[in-house]
């Protein structure tokens, strides 16, 4: 009864490819859905692992490393490329990175651990007025005439624009009580008299003109531009020794022991840089990179247009030598340019430069970026600047510190993703002041600052006595007899504008051993991620450290569930995909097998059992199935490594990030392959199930049938 | 030369009734017939259409068993038997001759007739060809064991189904009308080789036919009419 199974397994196998020959049409469209089946989960799944792979070097190489350690009573989850809310996440803290390190570097694989801080600063610029003045200021101490002359120049039309400003204003305003006020001022400062002491030898009648424009005019030229920025505090010479996407553009790293800041240049060139110059970024990247067209594409239509309405930004900005070159320059460029009411032939040529439309954008941008960029300030930091950041500290106070920019940095291959732009870099002395802890040092300093004002312990009951004396009348009086001084405003201000850089240097001991909020781990390469992790895990607890450990999808998050997303869209297609061939295959098989009733009812009449003929029928499907998922293995696989060899472009910045690189250069594996292989044959089964089952149910009786 | 008579029959219908519904109707195709079939018989059922040979004949053949009475082949009721003992007495004891020859279309002839053996299973493969080959020779074939049915002519695919009903050496031999789609001449010949193997191997051959010409090869002929034996009669054999 058992059979031959071998041999009765090679002529069921004959039998199916021969029936499959047989019915080349059927053979055909079902072998064509698989094909295309097992190509798709191919191409699908490698192009998916390859994208997984992308990011996680993306991820892991520019931020995150392969583990982060916090708090393991954080309220939010890390989020190290932005969470759900603004900054405002609460990630706990690690009191004392050092014991970390220690612990987690004694780690088999450990390569390096990284302190880590993140926090969101503010950073202001002020207005053009604002700066104007300072040149001014600077060129009248400094003695120096000509720049003088320009500033003053420039100091008028911006009052020009200013007094234009404030009448606006004044038209739709019901109080105009201030207006009137600062309006008075700079009607004031815009007489040729008033500018008459600047061409004199009286410094002191400069100085008071200055005070005047400063404290009395500047504030109605408005208020400046406020920055955010996010910042990551890092051990910066660690950082970028383990983080090998880490590149500096310009300037230089921040030296070991320095306090200092490296300004992400994505971030810079997305936020910080002139408006005018980002537009026509914009347009220039979707024309070229993605082969838009600004007239088919109402986004980039608008762009083009407020490029255009920009030009007087860029007009105000430049020095009058400069002013004069562009001006040359661009009169050569578009001799026909006239200027209409109110402009100045400048402005109007300027204006024409940044007319951009489709034909002319490359000439154009070509042209801003040789003609105008190199006479106006792109970005309102150079490298070499200090900077004032403040941030609400821990404790709820605003924080206030100067820092060094010492140059830009990006991650290689990421220059475009926006996402690699999510972080600016300090040094974690300067990420604790903004935190609101105080080091060891720190400490001492105020310490030492109490002893030598002579503070002490004073009780209550003699607080009294203590600060105003038993007797007598302690406060003084200035001469004219006022308590306070007049202060110098201006003054205060003005050494408050000449920012010095807190430029103290620190040990590596004094950063390590303080308060960060989480920590990387980058891992030796080969090392097992999730081994490392428990391992990690349990080796911070067992020094009792408060700490969890999430590997970098977690850490990154969104961002890192974005490919468990597309996984589980893929997979939805790939579900739809095979369930359409499920029914296809289905169907045809059923018809088959009914066309076929006489021959399986003559197979059932000599002898064979139905188990013979459900394999008979279920071998026809598998074996089409092998057939077809080897060719469209075959296929898919070809199609991946073309793919690999030419590589996808990146259209845009998300994608930027996830292919880790300008392009995607995915790569086959053999478990893309089984995985392909092993889904076709399972479907193959299932489909044909029923059809298998209808033909068991074939009575020997139906050989007896006419044909 | 006469066929040796067993005292055992080794097919015997008892008081058999076959009953098939046919919409709200009931269609009494076999109404209470008795038959001993001795070994080694060449017996032909005939009668107009519709008058039971084919349901006598899958009876027989154990492909459908009896509404009522018993059938037994060697002394075995079908009745009593599942589907799956029904499919092994199939294999091991009764070979198939089909009006259509209900040939396996992607099959060569020598697979064809090579199926029921492995369905059987218990050769070697050695064996199992020269068995095969021993049958194609028999029905005349060797040229064209390496030929698909349909490049074979009509007589030439009877014999290729005679050759897979005899390969696995059965008891009986069903044949449903063997020679319905040959002409007289290649008829007459196909009956001819039943007969032969019939002479020399004692296998019982149990056919239907309603033509006369046939039915004169036959030793014994029951006539049925109505799902009854109206006659069953020894025949002289035409030599």
């Amino acid at each position: 009864m058992a059979g031959s199974p071998l041999a009765q397994a090679r002529v069921l196998a004959q039998m199916a490819l021969r029936s499959l020959a047989s019915h080349k049409v059927k053979s055909l469209i079902v072998g064509s859905i698989m094909v295309f089946g097992t190509a798709l989960v191919v191409v699908g799944t490698s192009l998916l692992d390859s994208v997984e792979a992308g990011m996680e070097r993306s991820i892991v190489k520019s931020l995150s490393g392969h583990l982060q350690l916090y708090d393991a009573e954080a309220k939010d989850d890390l989020a190290l490329f932005g969470g759900a809310t603004m900054g405002g996440d609460d990630y706990g803290e690690v009191p004392d990175f050092g014991e970390v390190q220690r612990v987690v570097q004694a780690q088999d694989g450990v390569e390096a651990v990284v302190p880590m801080g993140l926090g969101i600063a503010n950073m202001s610029r002020g207005s053009e007025l604002d700066r104007a003045l300072d040149a001014l200021r600077r060129a009248v101490e400094a003695g120096d005439a000509a720049t003088r002359e320009a500033m003053i120049h420039r100091v008028q039309r911006l009052l020009e624009l200013t007094r234009a400003d404030l009448t606006n204003s004044r038209a739709i305003t019901a109080d105009t009580t201030d207006l009137d006020a600062n309006l008075a001022h700079v009607e004031r400062a815009q007489q040729a008299a008033f500018w008459a002491p600047f061409r004199g030898d009286d410094l002191d009648a400069k100085r008071a003109a200055l005070d005047f424009l400063d404290t009395q005019v500047a504030p109605a030229g408005g208020d400046g531009v406020q920055y955010y920025l996010r910042y990551l505090g890092t051990d910066l010479p660690l950082f970028a020794r383990v983080f090998d996407r880490f590149r500096i553009v310009e300037g230089e790293p921040v030296p070991e022991g320095r306090r200092g800041l490296l300004i992400n240049k994505r971030f810079a060139d997305s936020q910080l840089k002139l408006k005018v110059a980002r537009l026509l970024d914009d347009l220039h990247d979707a024309v070229t990179l993605n082969d838009a067209r600004i007239a088919d594409d109402a986004a980039l239509t608008a762009k083009a247009r407020q490029a255009r309405s920009l030009y007087g930004s860029l007009t105000l900005m430049l020095a009058p030598e400069d002013a004069a070159a562009l001006e040359a320059a661009l009169r050569a460029e578009f001799p026909d340019v006239a200027p209409t009411d109110g402009q100045s032939p400048l402005d109007a040529l300027v204006q024409a430069a940044l007319t951009v439309d489709d034909d002319t954008l490359k000439a154009r941008y070509a042209f801003f970026y040789a003609q105008i960029a190199p006479r106006v300030a792109l970005y309102p930091f150079r490298v070499g600047d200090v900077l004032t950041l403040r941030a609400f500290t821990k404790r709820g106070y605003m924080k206030s510190v100067n820092v060094k920019v010492y140059g830009t940095f990006e991650f290689a291959g990421l220059e475009r993703s926006e996402l690699s732009g999510a972080a600016n870099l300090v040094d974690l002395m300067t990420f604790r002041d903004l935190y609101g802890q105080m080091t060891e040092a720190q400490q001492a300093e105020l310490k030492a600052i109490q002893a030598e004002v002579g503070l002490e312990r004073v009780d209550r009951a003699d607080a009294e006595d203590a600060f105003f004396g038993g007797d007598g009348d302690s406060v003084e009086k200035t001469a004219d007899g006022s308590v306070f001084g007049d202060f110098d405003v201006a003054r205060i201000e003005r050494e408050a504008g000449t920012r010095v850089a807190d430029d103290r240097p620190f040990t590596r001991e004094q950063m390590v051993d303080g308060v960060v909020l989480n920590a990387a781990v980058v891992l030796k390469d080969g090392v097992d991620l999730d081994d490392a992790q428990a391992r990690i895990q349990a080796a911070v607890d067992a020094a009792g450290l408060r700490l969890k450990v999430v590997d970098w999808r977690a850490a990154s998050g969104v961002i890192g569930q974005f490919v468990m997303v597309i996984r589980g869209v893929l997979l939805l297609a790939i579900g739809i995909i095979f369930i359409v061939a499920l029914v296809i295959i289905n169907n045809s098989m059923l018809m088959a097998t009914l066309e076929r009733v006489r021959e399986i009812g003559t197979l059932r009449a000599i002898g064979a059992q139905r188990r013979f003929v459900m394999a008979m029928v279920m071998l026809e499907t598998l074996v089409l199935g092998l057939l077809s998922g080897t060719v469209g293995a075959g296929l898919g696989a070809a199609l991946v490594s073309w793919m690999g060899s030419v590589g996808i472009p990146a259209k845009n910045d998300i994608l930027v990030f996830l292919f880790s690189g300008p392009r995607l250069h995915p790569a086959v594996g053999a478990s893309n392959l089984l995985v392909a292989l092993v889904v076709i044959l399972v479907v193959s089964l299932i489909s044909t199930w029923y059809p298998a089952r209808i033909a068991t149910r074939v009575q020997p009786v139906e050989a007896m049938r006419e044909a | 030369m006469s066929a040796p008579i067993a005292a055992d029959p080794i097919v015997e219908l008892v008081g058999v009734s076959k009953d098939y519904p046919l919409g709200k109707l009931t269609v009494q195709a076999l109404r209470g017939v008795d038959l001993r079939i001795e070994r080694g018989a060449f017996i032909a059922i005939a009668g107009p259409s519709g008058s039971g040979k084919t349901t006598l004949l899958n009876l027989v053949g154990c492909v459908d068993v009896p509404t009522a009475g018993a059938v037994r082949i060697e002394g075995q009721s079908t009745s009593e038997l599942s589907e799956k003992q029904l499919t092994t007495l199939r294999l091991h004891k009764l070979g198939f001759i089909f009006q259509s020859f209900n040939l396996v279309g992607v099959l060569d002839v020598f697979q064809n007739v090579e199926l029921p053996l492995l369905l059987q299973g218990g050769l070697t493969g050695a064996e199992r060809k020269r068995r095969v080959a021993e049958m194609v020779d028999k029905v005349g074939l060797t040229p064209q064991t390496r030929q698909r049915p349909n490049e074979l002519s009509g007589g030439q695919r009877q014999r290729v189904a005679i050759a897979r009903a005899l390969v696995t050496r059965p008891a009986i031999v069903m044949a449903d009308e063997p020679t319905a789609n040959l002409d007289s001449t290649t008829g007459g010949a196909i009956i001819e080789l039943m007969k032969d193997i019939n002479r020399e191997d004692h296998t019982t051959f149990i056919f239907s036919t309603h033509d006369a010409n046939v039915m004169s090869h036959a030793r014994r002929l029951v006539e049925l009419v109505d799902g009854r034996i109206a006659a069953d009669h020894p025949v002289a054999e035409a030599d």
